[in-house]
């Protein structure tokens, strides 16, 4: 199927009863927030600064409000349906790879109401970044993994894909809208998203990453990494993959309310014991647990690496840590 | 034009010191037009030192960022200098640090490194985006020259340098135990026509403008934890009981933090932008800086990171200081 550009609008309105979040500007950078004008949406350029898991693991989310000296608690109202358009292939695999955590041994309540009611609206990434490697973490700038429908961007028009039945619901509402694709639109497309494979150049081989962490949990490579490191949150928090979270109550007057909140591994308060005792004292324990977690206790529980190669942390770090050069240094140490 | 060979011969002749534990400078980064702080321990880590215009980080911050384990029984604690590479606003982080006993000087051995300005990588890559390839870069004749992979390009300074460096009036350290180049010239003014546009709107329109930044804010901390003035053992920010600024991200309890941040900083900020330059949504913290910078300049005729005799200025007390400000 296809989609003509101009017709992007009437598409999205089409969709009956979902709230549609998609890459917009938000100060000067892109996240993913719900959509009022279409002509806000900004798919093309390079992909939004916070991913969409704050779509459906909100920064900061309320989970029950009560009052002072009262025993009952209100819990918060369940969250609408909701699209979320222009979702790159990384961050989609990045939601599949979350999924097994909070739907691990107990369904996070939270997370499985908002991540069930929505629908994931890719977009093949044709320009990928310097930083990206998507494709040395089992991705590519055109996986379907995780999509519910995914678009590659023909220049006038999208060509659709659509993945699951989910995706047929959203074609079904805008049948009218949709035209069929020809086959050389679908050459096209195959092209460009190959040419975009092509284009990624930073690349690793990590299979080997997940045997070798254990053996260098007391290496010298930690405490050269995290020399330079600030102990900020920029490289978690922006993370599709990172997920932990921390609770705190809040009063205002007579109300309560608990809500969580993103919590860092590289924060100095992360997992502080109310004795004073933190297992992670250092920055160097600190970085040594980003990459354990992502790379060797996740593959552990869950047999997939927590990095989808999105590339993130290696832009945005005030200082260059540079993930792809620590898995270098893992695989080259001396075991 | 700096001679790396002289510095790294430098370095080298500095870390052989006995009272020297280990220098702090830059490195060439991964990729692009990336540098790191780089910790120089032995001979072979001083050959990768660099100073550039890419050499962004303020490395004044590591002075009281690193962790200090816990002294074995009955060993000496290490109590031998570092030595650090300073730029002119970086050395103007030291002399507070000092001002302020945040660091001792028989603790420090600053080596001063004058500076015709440091490339912003926002402004350059949009003129020169998808770079892999490491570049190097270096100051000509009021030019930045930069070793592309499509070959050699040269911009005008004031074209790709940052915001803090077109106002910068002390790009010459002024503090240093040894200096590396020659001194360069003093291009800002010392006015504050730079934050004028924002300083014309009435409270209506200015809150605007901030509630539209601060909205954005994730508070990931890279600003505070980035600011070499920032290192108080336990910061309010991380306070829980009481929280005096709750986790929750909105723009109530972000406009909180970053009131909060700025005005820890009058009279301490020395106007390195780092705040600016790490934030990952963008936040132009430094009109806030600057704002604070202004005012105390023209109430008290003071400018902090300047004189390692002075007296921080809350602490100190002037019959005539102007009190038009109290209600």
């Amino acid at each position: 199927m296809k989609l003509s550009k101009d017709k992007l609008a009437d598409f999205l309105a089409a969709i009956p009863g979902k709230t549609v979040f998609g890459p917009q500007l938000s100060g000067e950078t892109l996240r993913f927030t719900p959509v009022t004008r279409p002509g806000n949406l900004c798919p093309t350029v390079n992909n939004a600064t916070v991913p969409p898991k704050s779509v459906v693991f909100p920064q900061t989310e309320t989970m029950f409000r009560f009052e002072q000296g009262a025993t009952d608690i209100r819990t918060a109202e369940p969250s609408g349906e909701t699209v979320l358009f222009g979702v790159r292939p990384c961050d989609a695999r990045a939601m599949s790879i979350v999924d097994n955590v909070f739907f691990w041994d107990v369904d996070d309540p939270y997370y499985l109401i908002r991540r069930t009611n929505s629908a994931l609206v890719g977009l093949a990434c044709l320009d990928p970044c310097v930083n990206c490697f998507c494709t040395s973490m089992g991705g590519g700038p055109a996986s379907t993994e995780g999509l519910d429908i995914l678009l590659t961007d023909l220049g006038e028009s999208y060509l659709l894909e659509v993945l699951t039945g989910k995706g047929e619901m959203l074609c079904q509402s805008a049948e009218k809208l949709l035209s069929q694709a020809s086959s050389a639109d679908k050459e096209a497309a195959k092209m460009l998203q190959e040419k975009a494979a092509a284009q990624i150049s930073r690349q690793i081989d990590p299979s080997g990453i997940p045997a070798r962490l254990p053996a260098l949990w007391e290496s010298p490579i930690w405490e050269k990494i995290s020399a330079s490191c600030l102990g900020c949150g920029i490289c978690t928090y922006l993370c599709p993959t990172c997920h932990c979270f921390d609770m705190q109550d809040e009063t205002e007057g007579e109300e309560s309310r608990r809500y969580r909140t993103w919590d860092s591994c590289m924060f100095s308060e992360y997992t502080l014991h109310a004795s004073g005792h933190n297992p992670r004292p250092t920055r160097r324990e600190r970085t040594r647990n980003r990459i354990n977690h992502k790379f060797s206790y996740f593959v552990d529980k869950f047999k997939v690496m927590a990095c989808v190669g999105c590339g993130r942390c290696i832009n945005l770090c005030p200082v260059n840590i540079d993930i792809l050069d620590i898995l270098s240094q893992v695989g080259e140490q001396a075991l | 034009m700096l001679d790396l060979d002289k510095l790294r011969a430098l370095a080298k002749e500095t870390i052989s010191r006995d009272d020297i534990k280990y220098l702090i400078g830059w490195r060439q980064g991964t990729y692009g037009f990336r540098t790191s702080p780089h910790f120089v321990g032995n001979l072979e880590d001083a050959e990768q030192l660099i100073f550039s215009p890419l050499c962004s980080s303020n490395l004044a911050t590591y002075l009281t960022l690193a962790e200090k384990r816990p002294v074995p029984r009955g060993a000496q604690p290490d109590t031998r200098r570092v030595a650090i590479m300073v730029k002119g606003c970086d050395s103007r982080a030291v002399v507070q640090q000092l001002v302020e006993q945040g660091i001792k000087r028989e603790s420090v051995y600053v080596i001063g490194c004058p500076c015709e300005g440091i490339i912003d990588r926002r402004k350059l890559e949009e003129k020169v985006p998808h770079t892999l390839e490491r570049v190097e870069a270096r100051w000509e004749n009021g030019k930045i020259i930069l070793d592309l992979p499509a070959g050699r390009a040269a911009f005008p300074r004031d074209e790709i340098v940052a915001g803090k460096c077109l106002t910068c009036r002390y790009p010459n350290p002024v503090i240093a135990d040894v200096t590396v180049g020659e001194d360069v010239e003093v291009r800002g003014s010392a006015g504050f026509e730079d934050i004028n546009w924002l300083e014309v709107k009435n409270a209506q329109e200015r809150w605007a403008f901030w509630r539209d930044k601060v909205n954005s804010c994730i508070r990931c901390y890279s600003c505070r934890n980035v600011c070499p003035m920032c290192y108080c053992a336990e910061c309010i920010l991380d306070k829980l009981n009481p929280a005096w600024i709750q986790r929750s991200v909105n723009v109530s309890e972000n406009t909180a933090f970053q009131l909060a941040r700025a005005f820890h900083l009058a009279g301490r900020c020395i106007e390195c932008g780092e705040c600016e330059r790490v934030c990952p949504v963008e936040i132009p913290l430094s009109h806030l800086n600057r704002k604070l910078v202004k005012e105390v300049s023209e109430q008290f005729a003071f400018t902090p990171g300047i004189d390692p005799e002075a007296k921080p200025l809350l602490a100190g007390y002037r019959p005539n200081d102007r009190e038009a400000f109290i209600l």
